[in-house]
C-alpha cells in the first residue's frame, strides 16, 4: 500500500532529504511551513442522490470523492438490557418513557475504501478504512445519532473513493473528505412518534444534519449527543526532534516515525471524558461554546504507521539483509557473536551523506510531543477545523 | 414500478418529457484532475461518470487480474489498453455494492478495453500499459455509453494518438410485446426506468463514418425492430461525437489563450473567440 511504497530515491537524496528535515527550522521540499497543510479545493453536496457527499482536491492532484448513504434497518432485538438503574441514571429527564434509551451499534456503520488499483481486500485499504471508521466510532456518540426508535434505525453506507492515483499516503484527504461528506449528511424528518414503523417527511429542506449547525439551536438542542464534529484523522511525522504535519511521500520516505492522530471535538466546555449525561442541559453548554475561542479537541485514538523508511531499502546485498540470515553463515556462537558485533557496528556507523534506516523505536517525548502539537489550543487540528468550517455546506 | 407505456402513444412525450429522438443533456469536462495523464468528467442526464488515465507507462507489478485485457500484454507488441470499472456504492438510488469479481463489471470492462484498443494507436506504444480507472458517480441508464464517451475524451486528453472519437449512445423500442409492431417507436437515449422496461442496445460508432464499434444488446428484442433502433443509435452517436468534438475544442482554445499549450502551426484560421 502506498504508505510503504518506495520512493525512487538514492541514498545520497535520501540523506539530503533527512538533513535538511533535521534542521531547527526544518526546510521542506515544497517550502511549506512544518505545521503547514497543502491547500485544497472542497465541494459539498455534488451528488443529490446521496444523503450527503463532498469531494476534496490538493494541491498535488490528488481527489477524492465520498457519499454517504443512509437506509432504515430494523434493530436486531437484543437480550442484553442493560439494568433498570442504569438506565435510570442516564436519563433522569426522559423518566415518562423510561426504555427510550439512546443507544448505538458499531455494526450500524459501514465503511468502503476504494483505491484505484488495488483490491479492496488489500492490507492498506483494509487498514486505513479500519483507521477511519475507528476515529468515527471511537467515542461511542456518532452511532447514537442513527437511533430511530427502540425497533429501527440507520444503517450508514460510507463509501470512500479515491479517484486520482495514491501519489502521496492518502489518510488526511480521505479523513478530510469524509469528515466534510458527514458534516454535509442530512437524514429525513422523523414524523413517527415513539416505536411505530418509522414515517419521515417528504420535504427533503425540512431535513436535519446528522451532525447539527451551530446556528441551528432548536435543532441542537435536540440533538441526541453532545459531540458536535465529525473526528478528523491527522497525519504526523518527525524526523529527529522536528514534527511534520502532512508529510508529502517522499517526506514520509525518510521519516523517523509516523502517527495517524485522531482527534474529535466536543462541543461541551468541559474538555474530555463528556458523555451522553451532559445532553440534559444544552443550552448552557451551546452559550459557553460560543464565548470560548477555538474548539474543545479531544484525542480519539492514535495509530503508529510503518513509513518506507523502515522497510529495507532495494539494493541491499542479502549478505547484510538480516532477512536473508545476514550472520547465519558462522559456525560456532563465538564467531557469530563477533561477527554480527561487526556487522552492527558497520550498520550503525553514520556516514556522511548516504541515507541509513532508522533503527529502534520511537522515542517517547517525540511520540508524546506529536499527540500534544495535534491537541494544543491554536494548534493544526483547530486550523484545519478551522479551515473546514469555512467550506460552503449545501 | 410499471412504465406507462400507454402514455407515450397518446401524446408521444417519453416519461422525462422527451420526444422519440431527443438525447438528454449531456455535459462534460476534460482534464479535471491534475495528477493524471488524462481525465473527464460526463454527465449524460443524470448518470456520472469520471475518468482518470495513467499511461501509456511501463507496467508495474502485476497486482492481480484487475483488467478485461484488450490488445494483448505487457510483453506484445501493442500497449495494453487495461480498464478499471469502480462502480460507487452510493450510484444507484438503492445502495448495492458490487465487488471486484462481479461478471457485469467484467464485461463492461472488456467491451470497453476492446473498443478502445482498436480505435487508439496502441503499436505506437510497445511493451506499455494504459490504464483507464472509471469512476461512477451516479447510475440513471446509459451507464455502458457514458463510459466509452468518458473515456475517449479522457484519451484525447492524454493525448494517446487514435483514429477517431469512439462515440456512443443508446437506443431502444417502445412497446415490449409483438402485437403492436408497427405502432413500436425507436427510442434514443434511455433512461434508467426506460431501460427496466423496454429492449435497448448500445452503440458506438468511430467518428462520423457509419462504422459500428461496439453494439450491446443484453434484452429480447424483435429482429424487424432491430434495424430501427440501431439507425437511431448510429444517429445518436454523431449527435453525441459532435458534443464531444466540442467540448475537446472549447477546452484547447481555452489553453491557447490561457499560455498552457502554444499555438501551433495552422491554428491561426480557427477562430479565437
Amino acid at each position: 500500500m502506498a504508505s510503504s511504497q518506495h520512493v525512487l530515491l538514492s541514498p545520497a537524496e535520501l540523506a539530503y532529504l533527512h538533513a535538511s528535515l533535521s534542521l531547527t527550522p526544518p526546510i521542506r521540499p515544497d517550502g511549506r511551513s512544518p505545521t503547514q497543510f497543502r491547500p485544497l479545493v472542497a465541494e459539498t453536496g455534488i451528488l443529490p442522490g446521496t444523503n450527503g457527499s463532498a469531494r476534496i482536491c490538493f494541491a498535488d492532484g490528488t481527489e477524492a470523492i465520498v457519499g454517504v448513504k443512509a437506509e432504515v434497518e430494523r434493530t436486531r432485538t437484543r437480550h442484553d438490557f442493560p439494568s433498570l438503574d442504569e438506565s435510570a441514571e442516564d436519563d433522569d429527564d426522559l423518566d415518562d418513557n423510561q426504555n427510550d434509551v439512546v443507544k448505538g451499534d458499531n455494526d450500524w456503520v459501514e465503511m468502503t475504501v476504494e483505491i484505484p488499483g488495488y483490491r479492496d481486500d488489500d492490507a492498506g485499504t483494509v487498514f486505513l478504512s479500519a483507521m477511519l471508521s475507528e476515529a468515527l466510532l471511537a467515542d461511542g456518540e456518532f452511532t447514537k445519532r442513527l437511533w430511530i426508535n427502540q425497533r429501527f434505525h440507520w444503517k450508514l453506507y460510507l463509501d470512500i473513493l479515491l479517484i486520482s492515483p495514491p501519489l502521496s499516503y492518502p489518510l488526511p484527504l480521505l479523513s478530510l473528505t469524509t469528515h466534510l461528506a458527514l458534516l454535509a449528511a442530512r437524514l429525513p424528518r422523523l414524523k413517527s412518534e415513539g416505536d411505530e414503523d418509522p414515517l419521515f417527511d417528504d420535504d427533503w429542506a425540512a431535513a436535519p444534519y446528522l451532525y447539527p449547525r451551530p446556528s441551528e439551536k432548536g435543532s441542537k438542542a435536540t440533538a441526541p449527543a453532545p459531540a458536535a464534529r465529525p473526528p478528523v484523522t491527522l497525519l504526523v511525522m518527525a524526523v529527529g526532534n522536528n514534527i511534520i504535519f502532512d508529510p508529502s511521500k517522499e517526506e514520509l520516505a525518510v521519516a523517523d516515525v509516523a502517527l495517524a492522530v485522531s482527534v474529535g471535538e466536543s462541543s461541551s466546555s468541559t474538555t474530555t471524558t463528556t458523555t451522553s449525561t451532559t445532553s440534559s442541559k444544552p443550552t448552557a453548554m451551546d452559550i459557553d461554546t460560543e464565548e470560548t475561542k477555538g474548539h474543545n479537541l479531544r484525542l480519539l485514538s492514535v495509530r503508529t504507521i510503518d513509513p518506507p523508511s523502515r522497510l529495507t531499502p532495494p539494493g541491499i546485498p542479502n549478505a547484510s539483509n538480516s532477512a536473508y540470515g545476514a550472520n547465519a553463515g558462522a559456525k560456532d556462537t563465538e564467531k557469530k557473536k563477533q561477527q554480527q558485533e561487526q556487522a552492527r557496528t558497520a550498520e550503525s556507523e553514520a556516514v556522511e551523506g548516504v541515507w541509513k534506516a532508522p533503527r529502534g523505536g520511537a522515542k517517547t517525548l517525540v511520540m508524546a510531543t506529536m499527540v500534544q502539537k495535534v491537541l494544543e489550543k491554536g494548534g493544526v487540528a483547530d486550523e484545519v477545523l478551522d479551515a473546514l468550517d469555512g467550506v460552503d455546506l449545501n | 414500478m410499471p412504465l406507462d407505456t400507454s402514455a407515450y402513444s397518446l401524446a408521444l412525450l417519453r416519461v422525462d418529457g422527451r420526444r422519440w429522438n431527443e438525447l438528454r443533456r449531456i455535459h462534460a469536462q476534460i482534464r479535471t484532475q491534475a495528477a493524471a495523464d488524462g481525465s473527464s468528467y460526463l454527465e449524460m442526464g443524470h448518470t456520472k461518470v469520471m475518468c482518470v488515465i495513467n499511461g501509456p507507462s511501463e507496467p508495474g507489478p502485476r497486482r492481480g487480474a484487475t483488467s478485461g485485457g484488450g490488445g494483448g500484454g505487457g510483453q506484445s507488441k501493442n500497449a495494453e489498453v487495461a480498464v478499471n470499472i469502480v462502480i460507487a456504492g452510493f450510484s444507484s438510488v438503492d445502495r448495492k455494492r458490487r465487488g471486484r469479481g462481479d461478471k457485469h463489471i467484467l464485461e463492461l470492462q472488456s467491451t470497453i478495453s476492446q473498443a478502445l484498443a482498436a480505435s487508439l494507436h496502441t503499436h505506437l506504444f510497445p511493451h506499455s500499459t494504459i490504464n483507464i480507472s472509471l469512476h461512477v458517480l451516479s447510475q440513471d441508464g446509459s451507464l455502458l455509453a457514458a463510459l466509452i464517451n468518458a473515456a475517449t475524451l479522457a484519451c484525447v486528453d492524454a493525448g494517446i494518438p487514435m483514429t477517431d472519437y469512439v462515440a456512443a449512445c443508446t437506443a431502444g423500442s417502445t412497446s415490449t410485446y409483438a402485437a403492436n409492431d408497427e405502432g413500436a417507436d425507436p427510442l434514443l437515449d434511455m433512461n434508467h426506468q426506460e431501460e427496466q422496461e423496454l429492449p435497448g442496445l448500445t452503440v458506438a460508432t468511430l467518428g462520423d463514418s457509419d462504422r459500428v464499434a461496439v453494439l450491446v444488446c443484453e434484452s429480447r428484442v424483435q429482429v424487424s425492430r432491430l434495424e430501427g433502433m440501431l439507425a437511431v443509435g448510429v444517429d445518436g452517436c454523431k449527435q453525441v461525437r459532435e458534443i464531444l468534438d466540442r467540448v475537446v475544442r472549447e477546452k484547447g482554445i481555452k489553453m491557447i489563450q490561457e499560455g498552457t499549450v502554444e499555438r501551433g502551426v495552422g491554428l491561426n484560421d480557427m477562430e479565437l473567440d
